[in-house]
């Protein structure tokens, strides 16, 4: 098989896991500014059980519950507001794709999950304090950053051990390898799949360039950019961050044009931590609701 | 008949240690654990005739990056590190028979001036461990590797798991 088409299989084989994250660009345009459709709303998340389930849940629970038991989607729409919505949405859809059992990158089962939601907050956070990107856009582009891994994990492709053997010794960076022993990287395969799911275009420069923020399209730089600054800064933090974790190179010179500062993003952890102890138990465990 | 005794693997529990928090337990029957050490360092207290233990996991150098804000004092090393210590004190250990271990403190690659928590956490660790004059024993710092241990509080030992590598002991 070539490269290309051994690419496209591995795009294709995530078709098989349900519940893909693919309604999250619809979700994020609807909820998008003031004026939600709530009828909209209901029908996009009575499609899926597991996540209509998980927003009457959180309307009922005892930081939302009023006397009034909330017993509809449409309800429950009205008293969460739009952001938590999605909030719940982006949450429930992607981590119950990134929770599968994987081969490759020496994750425990649920660690790509605890990493990706490690990186949505420190993005949110980030963008509180630079003008990058607005807090439920930054989220999204956190949680999303890296499912190509995911799906080449989940191929379950061999060539991914070779990777791991080879990086420091052959390769410096993880990417490097990726691209030499496969003939493609997981920011490829990212790309793919969000094309795939019909995500915006920013989106989809999150998924390729945020390993190298300098290389994207001008107009998407700063939300790439502001990736970049999350994913070092999670990876720091050390949630589910697997064997190729440390093996990224930052891009100082960006993140300094960007306005970051090293004593600014130190000063966040302590913010990160407490956001990310709301979803993830000492033990590991993650919880959404 | 006679009951077999149940293998001493099996009678242990475990305790478990999150990011900025700090644990202790006098029973011999127990591990200390924390996970995904990142930059974060792990630092392990044992006082093996007395039997006490304890975990530490702190995230950055010094508090002062909270100045005038309220703080977990085991999130930094500057408030962590002597609190760890009055607190075996206090559960029956005695400071000469505390023997310390640190893990954790990875690094990103070729970064000069952003994401240098481990190095930092590490070189204040330095300089806290000399002025309280604790006795390190070990040292399984630095590099590019996110650490997840384990203190047996029944030996002292610590079990190290890395992603994709097998466990070893320190």
């Amino acid at each position: 098989m070539n490269k290309a088409s051994e690419m496209q299989t591995v795009v294709e084989m995530t078709r098989s896991i349900p519940c893909a994250p693919a309604i999250l660009p619809k979700l994020l345009k609807l909820t998008e500014g003031s004026a939600a459709d709530i009828g909209e709303l209901e029908t996009l998340i009575t499609m899926d059980t597991g996540l209509a389930t998980s927003v009457l849940r959180t309307a009922n629970s005892a930081y939302f519950g009023n006397a009034s038991r909330c017993d509809n989607i449409a309800d429950a729409v009205l008293r969460l507001g739009s952001k938590t919505l999605y909030r719940i949405a982006a949450n429930t859809l992607t981590g119950r794709w990134l929770v599968h059992p994987l081969r490759g990158y020496g994750w425990e089962p649920g660690d790509l999950c605890r990493h990706s939601l490690c990186v949505a907050i420190c993005a949110e956070v980030f963008a509180g304090f630079t003008n990058l990107a607005d807090s439920s856009t930054a989220y999204t582009a956190g949680l999303i950053h890296d499912l190509g891994k995911f799906a080449l994990a989940y191929a379950n492709l061999s060539a991914l051990d070779e990777v791991a053997s080879r990086v420091p010794n052959e390769y410096a960076t993880w990417r490097e390898a990726e691209t030499a022993i496969l003939g493609y990287n997981s920011s490829q395969v990212t790309k793919a799949l969000l094309e795939t799911w019909g995500f915006p275009s920013a989106f989809i420069s999150v998924g390729f360039y945020y390993q190298s923020p300098s290389q994207a399209p001008d107009v998407d730089k700063p939300l790439v950019t502001l990736i970049h600054a999350a994913k070092h800064a999670a990876s720091q933090l050390g949630y589910g961050v697997g064997a190729d974790g440390y093996y990224y190179e930052p891009d100082e010179k960006c993140l300094a044009e960007a306005g970051f500062t090293e004593e600014q993003m130190d000063a966040a952890l302590p913010e990160i931590l407490s956001a990310m102890q709301r979803f993830v138990a000492a033990d590991g465990q993650i919880h959404f609701n | 008949m006679a009951q077999r005794p149940q293998p001493i693997e099996d009678q242990m529990r475990t305790l478990v240690v999150g990011v900025a928090d700090f644990k202790i337990s006098t029973d011999p029957l127990t591990y200390i654990a924390t996970f995904a050490l990142g930059s974060c360092l792990g630092i392990t207290f044992h006082d093996e005739k007395h039997r006490v233990g304890g975990l530490l996991h702190v995230m950055l150098p010094s508090s002062t990056i909270r100045e005038g804000q309220k703080i977990r004092p085991p999130m930094f090393l500057d408030t962590g590190l002597p609190l760890a210590l009055e607190s075996m004190i206090r559960a029956g250990a005695k400071k000469s028979h505390i023997r310390c271990k640190v893990f954790g403190g990875a690094e990103l690659m070729l970064s000069d001036k952003f994401f240098r928590i481990g190095s930092k956490n590490i070189d204040m660790f330095y300089q806290l461990s000399d002025s309280l004059e604790l006795d390190v024993v070990a040292w399984e710092v630095s590099g590019r590797v996110n650490r997840t241990i384990r203190l047996d509080n029944q030996t002292g030992e610590v079990i190290v798991k890395v992603p994709a590598k097998p466990e070893f002991i320190r």
